[in-house]
């Protein structure tokens, strides 16, 4: 290969990299800014204004979700399959139960049984899928929210 | 002033060189083609959050494993593909270069993939808190289609350490061919695992649609340019024996008529690989070159007995069905990228020096051929050459005598050798020609060696080696 030609091809290739950095780096931030920004609405008695922030974020968002329960995709993950399913009310994420968790290895239920609260509590504060992965759970994590994620889309609810 | 000096410039710019740069252009953007579809099953993995794996220490082993997966099987599907015959590939690159590449890249493609599954045993056991050996029993017991993707994994082993110099060797070229085939059990092997556990297709995401594409692609090229075209290319130009005459002690000319031969586009130079449908050869895929200009109405071939079937060439019958793979290969006047060209041959490897030098365009002068061979008995097709050499007014040089019994460290008869002859003593202006070299691979490497001793650059010298 030419040395020109090699300088462009680098080129284009980190080009290419940086752009998939960027998405994946954006796709995981909003999960943390919007828990963030639910903190104060959970229970600060302080300002005003921290209060409006909290209605603003969960508000208007929710406007054409639809009320009911709704079942989540079936997940493969490399420890079994997981779904979920969603109580949406009053265009709030209420409730999550989970229909299937990982099966197979020795520790896949102890796994669950830790990550699965955390998951839940933390969706339900965010009122978003878009949450961080809890560390030690990853595959439970990501099949939760991405199943979370389905079920969202099917009721309508942009969070 | 500098008006006289561009139209110089221009008038002297051969049309070789012209031809030269777009084939450079052609095969750097093919090359930069493969740095980015590396680049982009990275992006596609990066993009998926795989970053946010590398937070943990089990995370960054399963990350690193699967990242070597991605490019171990991208690489893979890029290997399949040298090896389709693409003609875009044969165009910019030359059958044979494309194939050596391939073959290079064999051994990095299964260290990746080797790492992609040590990784993944690593990564997944400390993810499990299991030891490693227990969660390589867990994932084979338990993981979805892991079964097959490990047998595919075995395909790939044998295919690797048959095609290892040593131990190719040993075998005849049919049986490690059809061995080689097993790559293609092996890619297909490794999918059912990457559809559940690794999720490649998943729904919804990009990564999907560039690997079916890229299946996909690499399939149809595949299906295509090795068995469809090669199949109506027989059955459309019907290539028959027409003549074989014995040219001296185990070399003979094969002489073939087909129809709309002239619809092959066959450049002087370039081979096909020949099948000739008669008992206890029909088995046996040759790659010869033509050693006449490509007619409209025949086709020629000169063949030396060196085992492997081409002992019974000699003994072909008149009419023999001929199926053909081609035309392949860049030894052809296309390769040039200047006036000047330097042919090196040694025995049976004039011709495809003899079709280039008489389809090619060649001004008077402008080619130096150099024949090597034992003693006048191993000079094949001389009179041709001779002939050819006149009619074209090219110089010709024949270099008879062995080569040094010493470690052959010389391409030159030993009395030449000892005196110091070189490639630049016999052609002084060789630095600024095209050199083209054909004969057994070690002799080969000798005169690629001592062109560029002589400071011709590596992208003026071509070469074919018969050896495979």
């Amino acid at each position: 290969m030419r040395a020109r030609s090699a300088v462009l091809a680098s080129l284009a290739s980190a080009a290419i990299l940086l752009i998939g950095w960027q998405a994946g780096s954006e796709a995981s931030t909003p999960g943390g800014t919007t828990a963030d920004a639910t903190t104060p609405g959970a229970g600060t008695p302080s300002g005003s204004t921290g209060s409006t922030a909290a209605g603003k974020s969960a508000g208007p968002p929710a406007a054409g979700a639809k009320d009911g329960t709704f079942d989540g995709r079936q997940i493969r993950t490399r420890y079994g399959t997981m779904q979920v399913r969603t109580t949406i009310a009053g265009g709030k994420i209420t409730d999550i139960v989970p229909l299937k968790l990982t099966d197979v290895g020795s520790l896949s239920g102890e796994i669950d049984r830790q990550a699965v609260p955390m998951l839940r509590s933390e969706v339900l504060s965010s009122q978003s899928a878009k949450v961080h992965t809890i560390a030690g759970a990853t595959y439970t994590s990501q099949g939760y929210l991405s199943s979370l994620q389905a079920a969202l889309d099917a009721a309508n609810f942009k969070g | 002033m500098s008006r006289t000096r561009t139209t110089e410039e221009r008038t002297t710019s051969p049309p070789q060189r012209e031809r030269y740069l777009r084939r450079a252009r052609l095969a750097d953007s093919l090359e930069t083609i493969v740095w980015l579809t590396v680049a982009l099953v990275l992006a596609l993995f990066l993009a998926d959050g795989g970053l946010a794996e590398f937070k943990t220490v089990p995370g960054t082993f399963t990350a690193l494993g699967i990242i070597a997966g991605l490019v171990g099987t991208d690489l893979m599907l890029v290997q399949l593909l040298l090896a389709a015959r693409l003609p875009v590939i044969d165009r910019a690159f030359g059958h044979d270069h494309a194939l050596l590449v391939h073959q290079r890249m064999g051994k990095p493609v299964f260290y990746l993939i080797s790492a992609h599954m040590v990784l993944l045993w690593i990564g997944y056991a400390l993810t499990a808190r299991l030891n490693v050996f227990a969660e390589i029993w867990d994932m084979f017991t338990t993981l979805p289609d892991m079964k097959i993707a490990y047998l595919g994994y075995g395909l790939l082993t044998v295919v690797v350490i048959t095609s290892l110099v040593i131990v190719r060797r040993k075998f005849p070229y049919e049986a490690w061919h059809v061995v080689h085939f097993l790559a293609y059990a092996a890619v297909l092997a490794a999918l059912p695992h990457q559809f559940s556990t690794g999720q490649l297709f998943a729904d919804g995401t990009w990564a999907r649609y560039y690997w079916l594409a890229l299946y996909f692609g690499v399939a149809a090229a595949l299906l295509v340019y090795r068995f469809i075209v090669p199949m109506l290319r027989t059955l459309r130009h019907d290539l028959r024996v027409s003549n074989v005459v014995a040219e001296a002690p185990g070399v003979y000319s094969i002489e073939m008529t087909g129809r709309s031969l002239a619809d092959l586009r066959v450049r002087g130079g370039q081979f096909f690989i020949w099948r000739f449908w008669s008992r206890g050869l029909w088995w046996h895929a040759h790659p010869f070159s033509l050693s006449a200009a490509p007619g409209i109405l025949r086709l020629k071939v000169t063949v030396r007995e060196l085992g492997g079937g081409t002992s019974e060439l000699g003994a072909l019958r008149i009419g023999t069905r001929v199926s053909i793979e081609g035309p392949y290969g860049l030894f052809t006047d296309r390769a040039r990228t200047t006036r000047r060209a330097v042919a090196v041959a040694a025995g049976i490897g004039i011709t495809p020096i003899i079709s280039l030098l008489e389809q090619g365009d060649f001004a008077p002068g402008e080619m130096t051929v150099i024949v090597r061979a034992p003693d006048e008995k191993g000079l094949y097709l001389h009179q041709e050459l001779q002939k050819l050499c006149i009619k074209k007014s090219a110089a010709l040089c024949v270099l008879l005598g062995r080569r040094p019994k010493k470690g052959h460290d010389s391409w030159l008869p030993a009395r030449d050798a000892s005196r110091h002859v070189s490639l630049s003593t016999i052609v002084p202006e060789v630095r600024d020609a095209d050199v083209f070299v054909c004969g057994p691979r070690g002799w080969t490497d000798l005169v690629v060696e001592d062109a560029k001793q002589a400071g011709v650059p590596k992208f003026r010298i071509h070469y074919e080696r018969f050896s495979w």
